[in-house]
């Protein structure tokens, strides 16, 4: 390699054209190579793209982004430090109020303080019963969130065998529910035959869910129709207030027991913060939906009574509750079935105020 | 004179009446189940037809699930009153009887009609009523469907063509040397014209057995009542050096030629193939693997040919004939999938995909729904996976149809790029590379229906719901 044809000319346009010679020995041009391997290339087919030029981000407003970080961001190190060393200094200040209480009434009459340890005893076994409870209804809402995510995947990669392993969770989860044996049944009759993952999935919702679906439907319906009763008809200020707040919570709960994802106290708060969540995320009103809120809330029946027209606005928010809570709690995400409608659901709701 | 006119105006009527109580009243769906010889267009219909009466298995129609739309279905004589009617009960009996068997090939044109009473579901459902929806589907003989790449050649091109096919081809040795005697500018003689037709029919019959799909005219194999008629007596011939005389063999069959487009192919063509908005193209993809490289080239130009002749908005004779209908969607269906086992379903709708990639691609252009699947319309075997030589195969069990004896197939690993085996085929290799396919043929099995369930099948739903789901909603 050492013959080399000149390099055109403007190749080099702030010097003068180096010289074969010179350019080998000053080390800035270097000839063409071809080293022979034996081992065989690895296939262009499979090789990473080629990467592009590094070009300047699209703008993407940093300084927004920046805030929903911090904002997303849990609270910071030192201060759950200081919580939960307040908590557990609070647990032990209660604690030996409690064992000090119950030596001291030992000390006092050996019978009393008996009764008092007995007592005691009993509270911290309610205690660890509760917390097992929770525990257990944690690992059912876990459970639930499992399963749709491994029908996503399967439904996503059309993984057959997949599919078949959710479809048999599913079956396990549902297999106490009397009133689901009907569609188990025919479940089991035709998922051997079916032969794509989308396909198996669908059949399982179709035969599961659909009943659980009408159940939860009917009780996003009576708590829409509770909310907006109680808004238009109750007087007081802020009694609505309360009473919305319970029945979407309760309805929730319902909710998430339909789908099988029973959980105590503090799974039941679990679930309504990602349902709250799940709501933010796709919109609060979703005003695309319907428009309720302007026919409702400022247009034909707010002139009738102001009231009633809040009532009915309040049933719609109940109603997209119930509607998130049904997709955060169902264990296979909404494909073969239709999500249900915000409207449809207000509209049924509504109807039944006046039928019962 | 009058009768004759007053006949006219009574058929101008009703066939005017039939229009508009379509457009209005009763759509009709008209299903166009196009494939070759043996891809199984009659079990697909049969199997089709009975699992949409007894809709227990179709769980993928929308339609026919427990909230689905369809109230009830009849089969009603077919609209057409001069065509017979496609046996169903036959070919039924015949697949699910005592001893089942697959159905005699299908000889000559037959039609169906399959009446659907359909409750819409919406909004104003409640003020519709129930519906009626007709599905019009058509049998015909595989071998008559290559005549419509006909069409567009005439017969110098088509023989030029066809020669320069059969040349390197054993079967066709016969019918060479037959051509090697005459003079095609020599003057005709009836003789010897039909000696040289019965050459090239036995040359079509050997390469249809070799597993061979260009077999044109596809009349000279199934003549029906046209045998022996000059429409079905020419051949092939090399063309003459200068302009052949009036009155020689090769003027003579040229003419021939034509009349056997015009007076055969096109009337197929217009009754049967020109209305049609849905249409599923049946393809044996997996016979032609077994067949080899050969085979497989040949099915991909003759499916190319095939489906040009359904091109749309192309300027020519086609265009006057389709008088502004169009398919709508098409199906591209690898049958016989059940001689694989499901893990390899996908690779062999790949395959299927890229057969058709051209006509696929041009559909979609046209704006035209396509999808491909691997379909059996009615499954013959059960997946399995067992030890064989110290590794696990998925294979499928059956009856064989050749010794009636059990068995376990697996039919060998199809290539996850379907240029794989694409790119030989097309290059002229003698048999794959590396690679070794065997498809036996399985018997039906023998089935014990529950009430209310079809025969077994795969995705024969699934290629329901997408031919004509839509229509039943």
């Amino acid at each position: 390699m050492t013959d080399r044809a000149p390099p055109p000319p403007g190749l080099w346009p702030e010097a003068d054209p180096p010289s074969a010679a010179s350019g080998r020995a000053a080390g800035t041009a270097r000839g063409p190579v071809v080293i022979e391997l034996d081992s065989p290339a690895p296939s262009p087919a499979e090789a990473p793209p080629v990467p592009e030029a590094e070009a300047a981000p699209p703008p993407g407003g940093a300084a927004m982004q920046a805030a929903l970080r911090l904002g997303a961001r849990g609270p910071s190190a030192l201060a759950r430090l200081f919580w939960g060393a307040a908590a557990g200094l609070l647990a032990l200040v209660l604690g030996l109020a409690v064992w000090d209480y119950a030596t001291a009434l030992l000390a006092r009459s050996t019978l009393l303080g008996t009764a008092a340890l007995l007592l005691l005893g009993l509270a911290a076994l309610a205690l660890l019963l509760l917390a097992l409870r929770e525990a257990a209804g944690f690992a059912r809402l876990r459970r639930l969130d499992t399963l749709r995510a491994a029908a996503e995947a399967a439904r996503a990669a059309g993984d057959l065998a997949a599919a078949q392993r959710v479809v048999a969770r599913l079956v396990a989860l549902y297999a106490g529910r009397a009133e689901l044996r009907w569609g188990a049944a025919r479940l089991r009759e035709r998922q051997g035959e079916l032969l794509d993952a989308d396909a198996l999935l669908a059949l399982a919702e179709t035969e599961l869910l659909a009943p659980l679906d009408a159940a939860a439907r009917a009780e996003v319906e009576s708590a829409a129709r509770q909310v907006a009763g109680a808004t238009a008809l109750l007087p007081l200020a802020f009694a609505d207030v309360a009473v919305a707040l319970a029945a979407n919570l309760r309805m929730i709960r319902r909710i998430a027991e339909i789908y099988g994802g029973r959980a105590g106290a503090l799974g039941s708060w679990r679930i309504a913060r990602s349902v709250f969540a799940h709501i933010l995320a796709t919109g609060a009103v979703a005003v695309g939906d319907d428009l309720i809120s302007s026919v409702a809330g400022g247009g034909l029946l707010s002139r009738v009574s102001r009231r009633f027209g809040e009532g009915v606005v309040n049933g719609a928010l109940t109603a997209r509750v119930g509607q998130a809570a049904m997709e955060v709690c169902r264990p296979l995400p909404f494909a073969a079935l239709p999500r249900p409608r915000v409207t449809e659901t207000l509209r049924r709701a509504l109807a039944g105020l006046f039928e019962r | 004179m009058l009768g004759r006119i007053a006949d006219e105006l009574a058929r101008g009527v009703e066939a005017a009446g039939a229009a508009i109580s379509e457009a209005l009243l009763e759509p009709v769906v008209r299903l166009g189940v196009t494939g070759l010889a043996r891809s199984g267009k009659t079990v697909f219909i049969t199997s089709l037809v009975a699992n949409l009466m007894d809709r227990g298995r179709m769980p993928q129609l929308a339609a026919a699930g427990p909230g689905g739309t369809i109230r009830s279905v009849w089969l009603q004589p077919q609209p057409d009153l001069t065509l017979p009617r496609f046996d169903y009960e036959g070919h039924l009996a015949a697949l699910t009887g005592e001893a089942p068997r697959w159905p005699e090939s299908t000889r000559s044109v037959s039609e169906l009609r399959l009446s659907f009473r359909v409750q819409p579901a919406g909004l104003l459902a409640g003020l519709a009523g129930p519906r009626t929806v007709h599905l019009d589907i058509v049998d015909y003989p595989g071998e008559w469907l290559l005549d419509l790449g006909l069409l567009e050649r005439d017969f110098a091109a088509w023989s030029a063509e066809t020669l320069r096919r059969a040349e390197g081809r054993a079967h066709a040795a016969g019918f060479r040397a037959l051509l090697a005697s005459i003079d095609p500018a020599a003057p005709y003689e009836e003789g010897q014209a039909r000696a040289l037709a019965r050459g090239w029919t036995e040359a079509l019959a050997a390469a249809r057995a070799a597993g061979l799909s260009d077999c044109t005219p596809g009349r000279f194999l199934l003549p029906g009542e046209l045998a022996g008629s000059p429409v079905l007596t020419f051949a092939p011939l090399p063309a003459p050096a200068a302009p052949a005389p009036r009155g020689s063999l090769w003027r003579e069959f040229a003419r021939r030629f034509e009349g056997y487009k015009a007076g055969v192919v096109r009337p197929f063509f217009r009754d049967h193939f020109a209305r049609i908005d849905r249409q599923i193209v049946l393809v044996d993809v997996l016979g032609a693997i077994h067949a080899g490289p050969g085979a497989l080239e040949d099915l991909r130009r003759a499916l190319a040919d095939l489906l040009g002749a359904f091109r749309p908005g192309r300027n020519s004779w086609l265009t006057g004939l389709l008088a502004g209908r169009r398919v709508e969607r098409i199906l591209f269906a690898a049958t016989k999938a059940d001689h694989l086992h499901h893990r390899q379903h996908p690779r062999l709708t790949a395959i299927m995909e890229a057969l058709v990639r051209e006509a696929k691609d041009r559909a979609d252009f046209r704006g035209a729904l396509t999808a491909a699947m691997s379909i059996a319309a009615l499954r013959a075997t059960t997946e399995e996976t067992v030890e064989h030589g110290g590794e696990r195969l998925d294979v499928v069990r059956g009856t064989l149809l050749a010794t009636g004896r059990p068995a376990a197939l697996y039919a060998g690993e199809l290539p996850e790029d379907p240029a794989a085996l694409l790119s030989p085929a097309r290059q002229g290799a003698e048999r794959w590379l590396g690679r070794d396919y065997a498809i036996m043929h399985f018997a039906p099995a023998r089935l014990t229906l529950r009430p209310g369930e079809g025969p077994p099948h795969i995705r024969l739903d699934r290629a329901a719901e997408f031919l004509f789901g839509d229509r039943l909603r």
